[in-house]
């Protein structure tokens, strides 16, 4: 390890040396700061939202670095845009997304245990001991994306939670695959969904949304094969905010179904009717799960559960917030993921997306995460540039440039831009 | 040689005297604002926390935005904010009027919210009269 490293930094000053001999600059990354230059104004719309994150100011939580806050109670908090600059996302800057007011706090692991029961053979009760050593740990690299991550650029805005682009982060996740625990309940065979259920409570009456809340897959889903109950969040216990001390890993789907502080889960042998299966986080059952207001109105939309989360990228430097300096070479980069298996390309277009040429992809850590890349640009003229990032996942989905709409203002992934200026260097 | 280095001085005068200020390249300097952000403390260490199996955190801040002054203001505090808190208004953007009547029903129909119609009618008015694209203040 130690001698690979000095090995390392040999090349590095080597390769450094090379560059400087050959004439050129080492690579500069544009400057970003969350408050560059003047503070960014108060805006609710009604235009969509025009900035990466939401504008909401930072505030901070237990075990939280500052992040974007869009309500207080229950408690939804945005990444900023800086922390996708690295494939995993750090713990302490990972988004936060209740339903229900009622947190915990605190949690005693003395009494705690997660419950697997309903249509089964043996209903089991472990604890976390029973979950550390009893059955074996393994780890998925999976982005976790709320449903209605940059719901703030719906034309026309819709009511729900005004995300930017940092209703997402990718994590690596440690814990017990969810099939070696449901064997050791033995579901029954007439079972036709799971359903999770956390700690997250509300004050509502019983048997409403308002209440408690839920969330169902169908036993015949594939991606039960994959989900893991996670007890650990990039090698550490999970955040209080993030769900300890245990949490769903369903990987490639949206995170409404990544159950926090998961403590029952329920084989069903009749689908799940609560609220958030049959009313809430549903879209329209057409491609993109893209409608109109006038086809909601007349009532004329089918909808499902939302499911799997479509390809996206993401530019995160430049972020805009400092001018460039022409002939300085800057690096493009950012992240891209599909729900739908790896990405395979990523382009970038330093015009606004007339013309597309092909970025570099950093390490794949499983088709389920972050993949970063990055671009190399030099401006040589000063002016305004719009650069645009699309990505193409393994199933051939690219990203369109075309808006969804649908009521929830869930499944956006259309082509970013970022608007940058390059001054003059004399 | 001397006439040489008098022509420098003068030409440097004019350079300098055509700069925004005293020293080169300097457009704007000692500008001062107060700044709007409180302090941000740092967690203490844990390190007096009994060996158990109790793993807690602090209470869950709030920072929740005044709303809009108005009538129906109070009605909106105390049943809204049953379940909670008023920044589920105010982040919200401007939305129609009969957008803020459907959240309003969705809240007592759905949720199961316990609001008198007379209360329910009021709250949906002072919603209207402050958080629609017409009667939204930034």
């Amino acid at each position: 390890m130690m001698e690979n490293a000095i090995k390392r930094r040999a090349f590095l000053r080597k390769a450094a040396s090379v560059l400087a001999a050959a004439g050129v600059l080492p690579l500069v990354k544009a400057q970003t700061s969350s408050q560059a230059s003047e503070a960014l104004p108060s805006f609710t719309g009604p235009q969509a939202n025009p900035y990466w994150n939401g504008v909401n100011p930072f505030v901070v939580y237990p075990q939280k670095l500052p992040l974007l806050r869009l309500t207080d109670r229950g408690i939804q908090l945005e990444t900023p845009r800086q922390y996708f600059r690295t494939a995993f996302t750090p713990n302490e800057a990972f988004f936060v997304r209740y339903h229900l007011d009622l947190i915990p706090n605190s949690i005693d692991l003395s009494s705690w245990r997660l419950n697997i029961e309903g249509n089964v053979e043996k209903p089991v009760s472990l604890s976390m001991q029973d979950l550390l050593e009893r059955f074996k740990p393994v780890s998925i690299a999976a982005v976790n994306q709320c449903s209605g991550n940059s719901r703030s650029r719906f034309q026309p805005r819709v009511p729900g939670g005004q995300w930017g682009n940092g209703a997402m982060g990718n994590a690596l996740w440690t814990g017990v695959r969810l099939m070696d625990l449901l064997s050791a309940a033995g579901v029954k065979s007439d079972t036709v969904q799971l359903q999770f259920q956390g700690l997250e409570r509300g004050p509502g009456p019983e048997g409403k949304g308002s209440h408690a809340f839920m969330k169902s897959l169908d036993w015949n889903d594939p991606v039960l094969q994959e989900s893991i109950v996670a007890y650990q969040m990039n090698g550490e216990p999970l955040p209080m905010l993030n769900g300890f001390p245990v949490r769903l890993i369903a990987p490639g789907k949206f995170s409404t179904y990544w159950m926090k502080h998961l403590t029952w889960i329920r084989a069903l042998n009749k689908p799940d009717d609560n609220f958030w299966m049959a009313t809430a986080y549903r879209i329209p059952d057409t491609p993109r799960g893209n409608t109109t207001p006038a086809d909601i109105a007349a009532g004329k939309v089918k909808t499902i559960p939302i499911g799997k989360m479509p390809v996206r990228s993401f530019i995160v430097d430049p972020d805009g917030s400092s001018k460039l300096i022409a002939g300085l070479p800057v690096e493009i980069r950012g992240v891209a993921f599909s729900g739908y298996g790896r990405v395979t390309k990523v382009e970038v277009s330093l015009d606004g997306g007339k013309t597309w040429q092909i970025a570099s992809l950093g390490a794949f850590y499983g088709p389920y995460s972050f993949r970063t890349w990055s671009f190399q640009w030099k401006p040589t003229q000063p002016g305004r540039y719009t650069l645009a990032v699309r990505a193409t996942d393994e199933q051939g989905n690219v990203q369109p440039d075309e808006p969804v709409w649908n009521p929830g203002g869930y499944l956006w992934n259309r082509i970013e831009r970022q608007d940058v200026v390059v001054g003059t260097a004399s | 040689m001397k006439r040489y280095y008098w022509m420098l001085l003068v030409l440097l005068g004019v350079w300098v005297v055509a700069q925004d200020s005293s020293l080169p390249g300097l457009k704007e300097e000692g500008n001062y604002t107060q700044g709007t952000l409180g302090q941000v403390l740092q967690p203490l260490p844990v390190t007096n926390a009994q060996p158990d199996g109790v793993y807690s955190v602090g209470a869950w801040p709030q920072y929740t935005p005044e709303l809009a002054d108005g009538p129906g203001k109070e009605l909106v505090q105390s049943y809204c904010q049953v379940c909670h808190s008023s920044t589920y208004i105010t982040m919200q953007p401007p939305l129609p009027a009969a957008t803020w009547d459907a959240e309003v029903q969705k809240m007592i129909k759905t949720f199961g919210a316990q609001i008198p119609d007379d209360a329910a009618q009021q709250i949906t008015a002072y919603l209207q009269a402050h958080y629609t694209p017409e009667t939204r203040k930034q």
